[in-house]
């Protein structure tokens, strides 16, 4: 009975499944050669930048693709986990590895509070806690040297030997870099498909709603808060460990969140691989300008006005917008939008018949 | 602490406080209108800044006379940001994506004032720069005073436009219940494009006064944006008698806690007030919150 | 009289008031369980502030709610929802960009952490939710977006994603307002079907041929309070009524 007005006819989504598994194996496989296709050390390190900001992005989108909350200060979570696991390391002398994983624990806990405050009130009190974290943080790592390094900066000793070489160094964090964003992926698909992620998306679709409807949005929205906070944590530490150096002026930066928000809007926040695609097409632009420009304050001018044309012209990002050019290719799924009332109750009517 | 040294703290928070007070009722008028996070307002703020900079260099003429010029522009400037730009967006998503888009106007501000005027360091010198004058022993600087007239007297008019005049009680209406102004037949659309207009103008304003004693580059605006968002919300959003007296307080503050704390640590009392009030009274102490009071 | 009656949802001296104005002004109404009740009154009489006040939307100044004999004022809304008490909103609020099937999935949760995982698409659900779209009549549109849907059917979703939640009691603020006459019909029918299953209805309306056919229990609000209460014809017939509509 359900066959007779299901938009999606069982060939077309055994289609779809299939060039999905097909581009899933291609994307591994390419991700997988990179560093052998790369020509020289400095396109794999770009390789490196790019993936991290992959990383960052997917993790920020734990909160902004599924409640819709945009953060403008994850920067403080990655600097804050880049921090963390350095400071484990100089001076507490834990592991790499270690300090890695409780310096994202760490922030996570950090994470409590502060979700607490600013999710207690609708999106207006969450953004500018997020901008009020980084420019805080700014301060604080910048004044408090004897701990932090303040403005001179904080030496991460390196995780593998000196004897590993420059392009080694950058592969082994390629290949991180990518396993990270694998669990992360993988961690926002089963997060996405669940009872939580439905109720994560009714809150970013209408809060109000779905708290009449018995879905418990703060606890809700501070979970996945925490848990983004976490990765970025985790992002920022693995970031830490590949660059080796830190300045607050970097790690605590608004741009340096701007862009997570950047890259997962262009690509598409409601899409699994939306900020990933982001981050290659803005990470890539960024690398030329910096080659082609240097550091001028072109690059602002550009990320401004590329931030400005997404939010108006495309806020969807570029993932749906092929959707919907694929969905055009396929009548039976764009009818169903169209239907008018009568023809439903036509529908109906003969359906009831034939019943 | 000497008592003249905390005198002039206190006077000095005062003019500070007016400020920062014209500044965040701007921010209160964005918020209130359209309920959108203006982060571009402390950009149009040094970027204001900079015309009367630019005007004090190219006409050797007092950088005060450079309001004729941006007072007007900024106000027309608001209006069409407000018409075209802010009034494109979903209204479902608004809050959000106005944030992003203000934000880009921020860095498409400071990039543009990077490319131009280079990232030095500027400053206006006035045959009155360096004037002082002794107030009980605490010493004065006389631009300092004129910031905070110029502030003050645009506080005033804007209480009083907001008051009395028909536009003023059409403004309040529309920040309080936009629905219930619609239906009284308020232009609710044109009325939310002057409140930005104003908004802008209080930053024009903000700049000029700015100018006048303070070193500006094109990244100074991440300074100030920080402590205006944490009085708008200590402030009780939507509310300019809130943000006013916020402003105050904590430009109070900070003057006197610079002096036992340092100038960094002092800043981050605003950032403590923020969570504070977040934490303990999320619609703020001064005001109701969302602009249900005015 | 009285001493039959289960108690349902009650206030006492509720309150609240907005910069100066009462919109509610120490209400005291306890609604007939089991039945369908109906909240009139002029625009402007408090009705949709009440109607917040019980559902947790706003924090009421004063006064109490209680369901069932249990406290429940100042609760959040997914607590009081989860108390049983189920409502649509003016003007119909769904889920825009969500299917109708996630429509009323949304609403599923697990009480225990590693139930929030597990999949929304539980075969269970599926079927409760399609039962559900069957009986308001929408179920040929589970896999549409809610946004593409006309406003009627939209209002019969909003009603099914209540239902999904299954609530004991359901708050329904104007079913009727900006609805077709047959839809209209339709809604009707399904309120009086599903009181009959034992649901109590609260229903704010400004369709008095509605409310007069279909409810047991009115209540007149006016200026934040009720000012008169009783059966349809009770209510019709009372002066104060008449007065509360043409008065002001």
């Amino acid at each position: 009975m359900h066959s007779v007005s299901d938009p999606r006819p069982g060939r077309g989504r055994t289609a779809v499944r299939t060039a999905r598994v097909v581009g899933l194996v291609a994307l591994v496989a390419l991700v997988a050669a990179f560093p052998s296709l790369a020509p020289d050390s400095f396109i794999l390190s770009v390789g490196v930048v790019i993936a991290s900001y992959a990383v960052l992005a997917t993790s920020w989108n734990f909160v902004g693709g599924f409640t819709g909350y945009i953060s403008l200060g994850h920067a403080a979570y990655s600097g804050l986990g880049g921090y963390a696991t350095a400071l484990l390391i100089l001076r507490a002398d834990v592991n790499p590895w270690l300090a890695l994983a409780l310096g994202g624990l760490i922030v996570a806990a950090l994470a409590v509070p502060i979700g607490i405050a600013s999710l207690r009130v609708r999106g207006a009190s969450f953004v500018i806690v997020s901008i009020a974290l980084v420019l805080i943080l700014l301060l604080v790592f910048q004044s408090w040297g004897s701990f932090t390094g303040g403005s001179n900066g904080l030496r991460v000793p390196r995780p593998f030997g000196d004897d590993v070489l420059r392009p080694e160094q950058h592969e082994r964090f390629f290949y991180l870099h990518a396993a990270l964003l694998a669990v992360l992926l993988l961690c926002w698909w089963a997060i996405d498909r669940s009872r939580f992620g439905m109720g994560l998306k009714a809150i970013r679709e209408d809060e109000d709603k779905a708290q009449s409807l018995g879905v418990p949005t703060f606890a809700y929205k501070l979970v996945v808060f925490v848990v983004s906070a976490f990765f970025t944590a985790i992002g920022g530490g693995m970031y830490a460990l590949w660059f080796g150096y830190l300045d607050p002026i970097f790690q605590f930066s608004i741009l340096v969140g701007s862009y997570m928000v950047l890259m997962s809007l262009l690509g598409g926040i409601r899409s699994l691989f939306g900020p990933l695609l982001g981050a290659v097409i803005v990470g890539y632009a960024m690398e030329f300008f910096k080659a082609q420009y240097g550091d001028t304050q072109a690059h602002l001018i550009a990320m401004g006005a590329l931030l400005a044309l997404v939010v108006l012209f495309m806020p969807d990002g570029i993932i749906p917008a092929l959707g919907n050019l694929v969905n055009r290719f396929r009548p039976k799924a764009a009818s169903i939008r169209e239907l008018t009332a009568e023809e439903l109750t036509v529908q109906r009517e003969q359906q009831e018949v034939r019943g | 602490m000497t008592a003249s040294l905390t005198l002039q703290s206190l006077v000095l928070g005062v003019l500070l406080g007016g400020l920062y007070a014209l500044l965040a009722a701007g921010l209160t008028l964005y918020f209130g209108v359209m309920r959108v996070v203006m982060i571009a307002h402390s950009a149009l703020l040094i970027l204001a800044a900079y015309i009367a900079w630019f005007f004090e260099r190219q006409t050797g003429l007092d950088p005060l006379l450079s309001l004729v010029i941006t007072v007007p522009l900024f106000f027309v400037a608001g209006v069409v940001m407000q018409r075209l730009l802010i009034a494109r967006l979903r209204p479902a998503t608004l809050t959000m994506m106005s944030v992003l888009l203000t934000f880009s106007i921020a860095l498409l501000i400071e990039g543009l004032l990077g490319f131009v005027f280079t990232g030095t360091h500027r400053r206006i010198q006035l045959p009155y720069s360096g004037t002082h004058f002794e107030f009980f022993g605490a010493s004065i600087a006389v631009v300092k005073l004129i910031a905070f007239g110029l502030a003050a007297a645009s506080l005033a008019a804007l209480y009083v436009l907001l008051k009395t005049t028909r536009f003023g009680q059409a403004l309040r209406a529309t920040i309080q219940h936009p629905d219930a102004a619609r239906l009284v037949g308020i232009n609710t659309d044109r009325v939310a494009g002057y409140g930005f207009g104003l908004g802008l103008a209080t930053a024009a304003i903000g700049g000029t006064a700015l100018s006048l004693d303070s070193t500006i580059y094109p990244s100074l605006h991440w300074h100030w944006i920080g402590p205006l968002m944490a009085i708008i919300v200590v402030g009780g959003l939507g509310s300019i008698p809130g943000a006013a007296i916020a402003a105050m307080a904590l430009g109070l503050s900070q003057s006197l806690l610079q002096i036992p704390l340092g100038t960094t640590w002092a800043q981050t009392l605003f950032y403590v007030a923020l969570f504070a009030t977040l934490m303990l009274r999320p619609q703020g102490f001064f005001g109701g919150r969302l602009a249900q009071r005015f | 009289m009285t001493t039959t009656i289960t108690r349902g949802l009650e206030t006492t001296g509720l309150a609240k008031s907005f910069g100066g104005v009462h919109a509610v002004d120490n209400a005291t109404v306890a609604f007939h369980h089991g039945k369908v009740n109906a909240l009139i009154g002029p625009n402007g009489s408090g009705k949709t502030t009440f109607f917040n006040c019980v559902t947790g939307m706003i924090k009421p100044d004063a006064g109490s709610v209680s369901y069932r004999g249990e406290d429940i004022t100042g609760r959040p809304p997914h607590r009081i929802a989860r108390a049983g008490i189920g409502r649509s909103f003016q003007l119909c609020r769904v889920f825009p960009r969500m299917t109708v099937l996630e429509n009323l999935l949304a609403s599923v949760r697990s009480p225990t952490l590693p139930g929030w995982l597990r999949s929304a698409r539980q075969r269970g659900d599926i079927e409760r939710a399609r039962e559900l779209l069957m009986r308001v009549g929408i179920d040929h549109l589970e896999h549409a977006e809610a946004r593409d849907l006309s406003y009627g059917q939209q209002k019969l979703l909003e009603l099914a994603g209540v239902l999904m939640t299954d609530p004991e009691t359901i708050m329904l603020d104007e079913p009727a307002g900006g609805v077709n006459p047959a839809l209209l019909d339709r809604i009707a029918n399904l309120v009086r079907a599903l009181n009959a299953e034992g649901k109590t209805f609260l229903i704010v309306e400004h369709n008095m041929d509605l409310v007069m056919s279909l409810s047991d229990h009115v209540v007149v609000f006016d200026r934040g309070a009720p000012i008169a209460e009783g059966s349809p014809d009770e209510v019709r017939a009372d002066p104060r009524v008449l007065e509360a509509y043409l008065g002001s």
